[in-house]
């Protein structure tokens, strides 16, 4: 198969490297501007850009949590708060010193970790809704201000503490020390964003569902995001705390965390440079202000707040980037290349990672299995074996539990009755990614993948599992077992990894879906309707494909079909299922010969049972 | 205990009224009115208003309604209706507009506490307890809030396409209800309702230009546990709220403020039904 491999197309890849120095010149020159700016700007602008270095780095969490991975937060004033009342309460009352100082940033470190850990295990859960974080986060700061509130004298209470002993560094050097301590994290940021691990965030962001069918233990990538981002933030406070010499409860409170999310959202969510950007000049342009203006000025604050979110909801950064570019492509004439990222090569996987390979059991056992919801039953005493080997059709007419068995199959929350066992290992009560684990791999009805996503970053989200991803850059190979390969190959989706997933046609789409399946090694395939929508060609193709897999690799296939001709075709055996019920189960000769499939779908059975 | 009791009944009953109409925005709109405290704030300053002209204090109330039912039409039409798709930024949106009408109270009437006259003075006795009339009022207040929603939800045209369009929305689109109409109605009475309960709740405090938002914390939390019902909503507030007064009472006022919000989101992680049938 060494033909089919692609070579990663050269010009895409030059354009990465063409934005990779961009951004290093970038943040070389914002370093100079760092160690320069206090020689060229007033000491109050100065001062007042200490701060708002400290409120832009506290921002860019908020951005890689909200605008990149969609959870909205307004806790991250919270873990300011605690990262700057770590340094309060420990200056003043174990006075400074450099192991104080020491001190008192591990313990924000730790505190801030532990109460993200656990605002993270409260607020993402297997089928948590998007608005539930929001919700935790929002309390989290009323909380943090109430035990402020409740410390009295430990804490200062609603004055917080004053005047305790901090590092003894000029205005000019904080100016400096945070300039940079932002360009480096920025940078940071810029890289793990982009890197292949950005794309999960992003895939979580547009279907959490589907990435958690595809292994991916997405509660556990945002809790860790979370722990991570807090502790950034605590670092922040901690630097605020050394340098105002005041931690007043105001810090922590839901006020800043909402403004945190208002300046992310003004400058632009999910582009890392609007909300550092946007921060630093609405706090500067606050500091001239407010003073004057005060009542006003948070007035037009919140006015163009709103109508940024009704009318420019990407932020004002993005807009001022594509009109310059406009300019620019205007005035020299050259139009700008879209840039993509590099293209991975494609590479076999190693083999013989399949879960349940050399087991005596079933690979599914179904045991007396019911799903009801409320009192509509709509599976009830099914129970069957599959053995590897085996290419299973499942038949029946609309609503007879056919989409239902497959979710009960992949989600041990989802039966409320009877066992599951994949190679012996009953399933339990887990949620799909554990599932995977097991060894199932599940396709869907309609179509679920990530709209914004390349060809190639679905294919590695698929492979996260088995081959992690890389934290801070791309990996130049992707690795897929052969069957992902034949599928993508012989559908021609190889010439096309750089492409986004939206742009795909139906037939594209459905077998970059099968392939994504079979990129997680399962050991046995879930299809709900694979080849719905298709044309007889695409089809045959498909159907060919499975056969060949199911022979040759002897993957357990369970197939839900309506075309009975297809469904001929290539099973080995086929289930009917009626009402919920397994009705027939048997050869295709038995179910295609029998006269009671044919009356379940002209309707008679129906009729007959009707009273 | 007879007071005690007294304070659960009419702390379910205030939150009750607070949270009502926040609770038929989400139903029918699925958006989040983070300006309800807003508009909370709008029914209090209204009752300032009547109290500063010298008209009778019960005036305030629809006042307050008319306030809120005006204000809500404006913002339903150029705020609102873009963000129908998108609703976590609808939260973000409405959160600005709380700041703006914020902001606007506190350059037209100042930033200090200001006093409201209230329509019923004085205490009475119930089973031996001295209790205040006017909390004693807010309890029949909410319940003719409640009943008023019931009545409007069963009994009327507006009501049938408001339940339908709360079921199935592209369903009841389809058989020909105008869903927009039903959600500018909607929201209208959902902020005249916020404004209502404003005023309602001014007479036990004050006014200032914040005070909706802890108001807006614990009545979002408690229409999250009630799944869109208004029985759940009952449930939720007496529950609650009872967990609220008995906390304040006999562990600190503190405590007892986070209360709600502390056993609401623990509620909703271990039954994110909360109180509601799922």
């Amino acid at each position: 198969m060494a033909d089919l491999t692609t070579t990663p197309e050269t010009l895409p890849r030059r354009a990465f490297s063409g934005r990779l120095v961009a951004a290093g010149s970038i943040a070389g020159l914002c370093i100079v501007a760092a160690v320069a700016g206090p020689y060229l700007l007033d000491s109050y602008t100065v001062n007042i850009l200490v701060r708002s270095f400290l409120y832009a780095a506290t921002a860019l969490t908020v951005d890689i949590l909200w605008g990149y991975t969609g959870i909205l937060t307004f806790g991250q004033a919270a873990f300011f708060g605690i990262g700057a009342y770590a340094a309060g309460i420990t200056f003043t009352y174990m006075d400074f010193s450099p192991q104080t100082a020491v001190l008192a940033l591990l313990a924000g470190l730790a505190v801030s970790a532990v109460v993200a850990c656990i605002t993270g295990w409260i607020s993402f859960f297997h089928g948590a809704s998007p608005l539930y974080v929001a919700i935790v986060t929002l309390a989290l700061p009323i909380i943090l201000v109430q035990v402020l509130y409740s410390g009295g004298t430990f804490t200062g209470s609603s004055s917080g503490l004053v005047g305790y002993n901090t590092f003894d560094l000029s205005v000019e050097a904080w100016f400096t020390i945070c300039g940079i301590g932002l360009v480096v994290l920025t940078t940071a940021a810029w890289f793990f964003v982009n890197s292949d691990f950005g794309r999960v965030l992003v895939a979580i962001r547009e279907n959490e569902q589907r990435c958690t069918y595809l292994g991916i233990n997405a509660p556990r990538v945002k809790i860790l995001l979370m722990v991570v981002m807090a502790m950034i933030a605590s670092v922040a406070g901690y630097a605020y705390a050394g340098y105002t010499v005041v931690v007043a409860p105001e810090i922590g409170s839901f006020v800043f965390g909402t403004e945190l999310v208002m300046w992310v959202a003004l400058g632009g969510r999910g582009t890392l440079i609007g909300p550092v950007l946007g921060t630093i000049a609405i706090d500067v342009i606050s500091a001239y202000l407010s003073g004057n203006l005060p009542y006003v000025w948070k007035l037009i604050i919140g006015s163009i707040f709103v109508l940024v979110i009704v009318a420019l909801p990407q932020g004002i950064v993005p807009v001022l980037k594509v009109s310059l570019r406009r300019l620019w492509s205007a005035a020299t004439g050259r139009r700008d290349a879209t840039l993509r990222l590099a293209v991975p090569a494609l590479v076999d996987a190693p083999e013989g990672r399949r879960a349940g390979t050399g087991s005596d059991a079933p690979a599914v056992n179904i045991a007396d299995l019911a799903c009801s919801y409320g009192s509509l039953k709509v599976l009830e005493g099914v129970a069957f074996k599959a053995l590897g080997s085996e290419l299973l059709g499942i038949i029946g007419p609309n609503g007879a539990g056919k989409t239902t068995l497959m979710r009960c199959l992949s989600d041990g929350y989802e039966r409320t009755g009877g066992t599951v066992a994949v190679f012996g290992h009953g399933i339990a009560r887990t949620p799909p990614h554990r599932v995977v684990g097991f060894g199932i791999g599940r396709s869907f009805q309609t179509t679920s993948l990530f709209e914004t996503l390349t060809v190639a970053e679905c294919l590695r989200l698929a492979r996260h599992r088995l081959d992690g991803t890389r934290m801070l850059s791309h990996a130049p190979m992707l690795a897929l077992p052969d069957a992902a390969r034949r599928v993508i190959t012989a559908t021609g989706l190889d010439r096309q990894l750089a492409i986004e997933c939206r742009y795909l046609s139906h037939g594209m789409k459905r077998a970059l879906e099968l392939a994504m399946v079979l990129a997680l090694e399962p050991s046995v395939l879930l299809l709900d309707e694979p080849t719905a929508g298709l044309t007889k060609p695409e089809r045959t193709l498909i159907g060919s494909i499975l056969v060949d897999l199911v022979q040759r690799e002897g993957l357990c296939t369970l197939i839900i079909e309506h075309d009975l001709e297809f469904v001929r075709e290539i099973s080995s055996r086929i289930i009917v299922l009626h009402q919920g019920k397994v009705l027939l189960d048997g050869s295709v000769a038995e179910v295609v010969g029998s006269e009671l499939v044919r009356t379940i779908y002209a309707g008679g059975v129906h009729q007959e049972l009707a009273p | 205990m007879t007071a005690l009791v007294l304070d659960i009944i009419t702390t379910a009953a205030i939150l009750f009224a607070v949270a009502s109409g926040l609770l038929i925005i989400l139903g029918v709109l699925k958006i989040v009115n983070f300006a309800h405290g807003g508009f909370l704030t709008i029914g209090g300053y209204s009752g300032l208003v009547v109290t500063q002209l010298g008209w009778n204090a019960w005036l305030a109330y629809p006042a307050a309604a008319v306030a809120g039912i005006v204000m809500g039409a404006v913002i339903e039409r150029f705020v609102i209706r873009p963000l129908y798709d998108r609703p976590l930024d609808a939260i973000l949106a409405t959160w600005g507009l709380g700041i703006i009408i914020g902001q606007l109270i506190t350059i037209v009437f100042g930033r200090e506490i200001q006093f409201v006259q209230t329509p019923i003075t004085g205490a009475t006795s119930v089973f031996g307890e001295t209790y205040s009339v006017y909390r004693l009022f807010l309890i029949v207040a909410a319940a003719a809030v409640a009943g008023g929603i019931a009545a409007l939800l069963n009994a009327t045209r507006l009501g049938l396409e408001a339940r339908a369009v709360i079921m199935n929305e592209p369903l009841a689109r389809g058989l020909g209800i105008n869903s927009g109409h039903v959600r500018f109605v909607t929201f209208c009475i959902g902020a005249g309702l916020a404004s209502l309960a404003g005023a309602l709740i001014t007479p036990l405090s004050a006014v200032d230009p914040n005070m909706g938002v802890p108001w807006l914390v614990n009545a979002f939390m408690l229409v999250l546990v009630s799944s869109v019902s208004l029985t759940s909503l009952a449930t939720a507030a007496v529950t609650l709220g009872g967990a609220q007064v008995l906390v304040s009472t006999f562990v600190s006022p503190v405590i007892g403020g986070l209360t709600i919000v502390v056993l609401a989101a623990l509620l909703l992680r271990i039954r994110p039904a909360g109180f509601g049938h799922g």
